[in-house]
């Protein structure tokens, strides 16, 4: 075992949490050192390997992105690799199949870019409808630090306040909205013919202008996998700024454990390197970033004669309330063309039907036009019709602009059930693979039943779909929230309104994993404004050492 | 009748520039006005405005070819500005080339250029950076030059041999549009100063006026006439347009030429446009003969078909530059070279910068673009010229896509090699005098004033002989 390294700040995770916060504590004098588990790569190997994929395998996004042999996640390439890592089990299973990259700059590589905020209801359930938990603190006390992250992101969106969500906003955005595509004019009309409002999203993406080096986004609708002209932000982008600020980043650097010293102060971090070589690496303060699922088996595997739970975990709530958005999804044959697929693959979403007093009975849900271009569905789908020739591609032309799909995303409560443990199997370093039990419970089922599947469906008839059909089954949208959950109250969560963990006052564990409710939006926005806070937490606490 | 046409214009603008010059309203003065849009056709602020700085604060680092020369602050500071400076000290800086404590400014400044300066047009000068500007307080870092150049006096020499003060004589023979052009192509707008090559004690090279040369990491090409040298095939409109906007059919301005079209040419009247393209139109042809031009180079095409299904193992020098290329450049001007439909995205055949054989194509890729004008702004990423450019390219890579990108598009030519990038990199060639200084150093001052003196004595020799365009042989830069 050696003495590898050692900052002011280890960072562990290079995803838009671990840089937002090592690039603040640089700005502010400090020596950071960032571990990744996952390799570095360039923009333009991602985009040529994923223009070089099987034209069958583009359907999988994430087929651009294969998993190291060392830092392995949920490969959806084939029904095999998508069990291999994360270990499933629950009512719906197949609803946590959460996709993400275990590569330097994270998953924003292939998010959609989507910045929505929480509304100030969406962050009091328990107090407002009798369900879920309130949060440690209120959205006045969130704002400021989502107004940092719009600024940090570059996120464009509307200035007209009718068209903010929510419209509690102490600065404009910093760029303005992107137009919609005309697949989604024609569903923002077609809300609007039922009295719903398809609200422009709030985006991290330039709109015709350049934004922190970045280019404006000029429509290659290929967000997910990858942005190839980087106008969509992603960590990955500020990576050579944090290194020409003095900040190192390893990679390839798997951290299994996390060493509790006396006073249950974090010492060191240990990792793994691809030879399965062991490193030690100490600092003053550490920064677990890894978001909701890698985060909370690294703290479980830390177990020690101190914390027999696992670091961080005297509450036992490490790994608990596991929260996604269930998605279900509506199908639509159109007799007139929607053209889904001009601009970003997302831009917008009916959200007031996320709110309202029917959430003591049951969840909300967001409603959305899914923008992604479907010529590749629409040839997949024509050639498994046997046609050829002139008929294939009329049958292709078709396909591509006559469907839609529609897609609801439910909010979920933090149940302490839907829980993540350490799984008996084990990766090809012999770190424990990730065991998740989820199941999205009644509060979500009655609003599939009864609320959000037969909207979605008179959306599609007023949008004038000849066929719908929806999904009963719930899928995952890659919003990993809650396995280290914030709280005021260390018996009953993980972490305090800093972040930082109860049990350990050097240890942060920022990001997805600590929002105490999930809401109907992307998270992102979120955990990145969790993520400034905790930096500035970091600050202060470094200058009051 | 020169000055009455000047004044004429100015008034006219001393309207427009209520508009467009907010701190210009503040002061009713019609000089001021004046004043405020001689220093835009001047384009003062692309020096002595730092970037994220205060206007004409100065503190820009200019790399010159012989070390970092940091711009000084033009306020009306008293401290740190120009704020003591009577009438004449300005005309004599503008000028001449001397500080107001006498000593003689290193010719990043284009005295030589603004030399051509009416009185009327120092007077509205000196009447706007003294009441038109804010004054800001803050002194930008000094400017300190690798020995010998750190002596200024070395200046006085150098004015000797290649200053010649020219103040503006109207050519009656000539329209009032040609002689307001060149008015301002000699002296406010000083296009010789990137556009004609400096000699070897960095001076414009008597006989190539406009020929073209190397401005730091980018290149000024030939403005000349000449149908194929320079750009004699430019119609008014599409220079003007070019002036205006930065685009034409088969060029962008980038680099230093996108500043002067953000901060100077855009702001110009038409009809000052109009008379600098009349003058541009008549400039001798000059330069180095070439066999084409950089206008109407290469044809659409990829070698996709050669690389698609090939895994990085499998590539090759050969075919890797055409994979970085569609990977780093082709989601933009598109794969096979053709750019976007509304040319925000440029083509890149027909297009000057994969064209010629200069160091545009490469800085373009390091450094990017960005340029905002009237129709908003363009914007190409760097690929690495910044440390903060979030795609990092090596000079290997750089130079596999500039290779592949001249041969497929443009005027094909010499392979481009890591030198090639790394010396744009570090922000073009640097003078022989550098490493000639630090010989010095070494040797010692009395050697130095030897080498000195020599070179100058060779110079001079040279410049004696007053030698015609193409007839000389030179040290290379």
């Amino acid at each position: 075992m050696s003495q590898a390294e050692s900052a002011d700040i280890v960072v562990v995770g290079t995803g838009v949490v671990g840089c937002l916060i090592a690039e603040q504590l640089l700005d502010a004098g400090h020596s950071v050192l960032m571990l990744e588990a996952g390799p570095r790569v360039e923009r333009w190997q991602i985009v040529e390997k994923y223009r070089n994929l099987a034209p069958i395998t583009t359907t999988n996004l994430d087929a651009a992105y294969p998993p190291t042999r060392w830092a392995p996640f949920l490969d959806s390439t084939s029904p095999l690799t998508a069990v291999d890592y994360l270990q499933l089990e629950g009512p719906n299973a197949r609803a946590y199949r959460q996709d993400y990259v275990r590569y330097a700059g994270g998953s924003t590589w292939h998010w959609a870019g989507i910045c929505w905020r929480l509304t100030p209801e969406d962050m009091r359930l328990k107090s407002l409808y009798g369900v879920g938990r309130d949060w440690a603190f209120d959205y006045a006390t969130l704002e400021p630090y989502y107004t940092r992250v719009e600024q940090a992101l570059g996120v464009c969106g509307p200035s007209d306040p009718e068209l903010q969500w929510p419209p509690i906003r102490s600065k404009p955005y910093p760029m303005g909205r992107l137009p919609f595509g005309p697949g989604e004019q024609k569903f923002t009309d077609a809300a609007a013919r039922l009295g719903l409002k398809n609200l422009p999203a709030a985006q991290a993406r330039n709109s015709g202008v350049a934004y922190d080096g970045r280019p404006p986004c000029c429509g290659n609708n290929s967000c997910i996998p990858v942005c190839p002209i980087g106008a969509k932000y992603d960590a990955a982008s500020s990576l050579p700024r944090i290194e020409a600020k003095g900040g190192k980043i390893l990679v390839n650097a798997v951290v299994y454990r996390v060493e509790a010293g006396a006073a249950n102060q974090v010492q060191a971090v240990h990792y793994f390197d691809p030879d399965k070589q062991s490193h030690r690496v100490t600092g003053k303060l550490f920064v677990i970033a890894c978001n909701g699922i890698e985060t909370p088996k690294l703290l479980l595997m830390s177990a020690d004669t101190r914390n027999p739970r696992g670091v961080a975990n005297s509450s036992d709530q490490v790994g608990r309330n596991m929260m996604d958005q269930p998605k279900l999804v509506a199908e639509l044959t159109l007799a007139e063309p929607a053209w889904t697929g001009v601009g970003p693959v997302q831009g917008s979403s009916i959200m007031q039907t996320s709110q309202g007093d029917f959430r003591r009975e049951h969840a909300g849900a967001l409603f959305r036009f899914n923008n992604m271009a479907r010529s590749r569905l629409g040839a997949i789908q024509a050639l498994n019709k046997g046609l050829v020739g002139k008929a294939l591609d009329a049958e292709i032309r078709r396909l591509s602009a006559c469907t839609a799909e529609l897609t609801i995303e439910h909010e979920l409560l933090p149940d302490p059930n839907n829980r993540l443990t350490l799984s008996d199997k084990k990766d090809a370093l012999g770190i424990p693979k990730p065991n998740i039990y989820y199941d999205v419970g009644a509060y979500v089922r009655k609003s599939a039943e009864s609320y959000s599947t037969p909207l979605v469906k008179q959306l599609a008839r007023e949008m004038g779909a000849t066929d719908v059909k929806v999904t009963t089954e719930f899928t995952n949208s890659d919003h990993i929230m809650g396995g280290m959950i914030m709280g005021a109250n260390p018996a009953d969560s993980v972490v305090d309104v800093d972040c930082r963990a109860h049990d350990h006052p050097n240890l942060f564990l920022p990001g997805g994993g600590a929002m105490t409710t999930a809401g109907c939006g992307n998270s992102t926005l979120t955990m990145a404004a969790l993520a400034l806070k905790a930096a500035d937490a970091m600050v202060a606490q470094l200058t009051h050492a | 009748m020169m000055a009455r046409l000047i004044r004429l214009i100015g008034a006219v603008f001393v309207a427009w520039l209520a508009v467009a010059a907010p701190q210009a309203m503040a002061a009713i003065d019609p000089l001021v006005a004046e004043g405020a849009y001689l220093a835009k056709a001047g384009d003062c602020t692309a020096c002595h405005t730092a970037p994220g700085g205060k206007a004409f604060a100065g503190g820009l680092a200019i790399a010159s070819p012989v070390g970092t020369i940091y711009s000084s602050n033009i306020t009306p500071s008293k401290t740190a500005g120009i704020g003591l400076y009577t009438r004449d000290q300005f005309a004599a800086a503008l000028r001449q080339g001397v500080r107001r404590d006498g000593a003689n400014l290193y010719p990043a400044m284009p005295y030589t250029a603004y030399a051509m300066f009416s009185d009327h047009d120092i007077d509205a000068l000196y009447a706007y950076f003294l009441n038109g500007v804010p004054p800001v307080d803050a002194a930008p870092p000094p400017t300190r030059l690798p020995f010998p150049m750190n002596i200024r006096l070395s200046m006085t020499a150098w004015n000797l041999i290649f200053f010649r003060h020219r103040s503006f004589q109207a050519d009656p023979a000539k329209s009032a549009a040609w002689n307001r052009g060149r008015y301002l192509v000699e002296g406010a707008t000083h296009c010789s100063t990137c556009h004609t090559p400096r000699g070897f004690l960095m001076e414009e090279r008597p006989g190539l006026a406009f020929a073209g040369g190397q401005v730091g990491a980018w290149y000024a090409p030939n403005i000349t006439s000449d149908k194929t040298r320079g750009i004699g095939s430019w119609s008014k409109p599409v220079l003007i347009g070019y002036l205006q906007g930065g685009v034409a059919p088969d060029a962008r301005a980038a680099g230093t030429m996108g500043e002067a079209v953000e901060h100077s040419f855009q702001y110009l009247t038409p009809a000052d446009l109009d008379a600098i393209a009349t003058y541009i139109e008549t400039v001798p042809a000059a330069g180095k003969a070439e066999a084409s031009d950089r206008f109407s180079q290469g044809q659409p095409g990829s070698k996709l078909a050669l690389i698609r299904g090939l895994s990085p193992a499998e590539t090759d020098d050969a075919t890797r530059g055409a994979v970085l290329f569609q990977g780093n450049c082709g989601a933009c001007h598109a794969p096979l070279g053709q750019g976007g439909r509304d040319g925000y995205f440029p083509a890149l055949f027909h297009n000057s910068t994969t064209g010629a054989t200069n160091s545009n194509l490469v800085a373009t890729i390091l450094y990017g673009v960005n340029r905002t004008a009237a129709k908003g702004q363009a914007f190409m990423p760097g690929f690495g010229g910044s440390p903060r450019d979030s795609s990092q390219l090596s000079n290997h890579d750089i130079a596999l896509i500039a290779t592949y990108v001249r041969t497929q598009y443009g005027a094909g030519g010499p392979t481009v090699t890591e030198k090639d990038v790394a010396t744009v990199r570090q922000g073009g060639p640097s003078s022989p005098l550098v490493l000639i200084a630090r010989i010095a150093l070494c040797l010692g001052a009395v050697a130095a004033a030897l080498l000195i003196f020599l070179l100058l004595r060779r110079v001079r020799r040279a410049n004696d002989r007053h030698p015609s365009a193409g007839s000389r042989s030179e040290p290379a830069l």
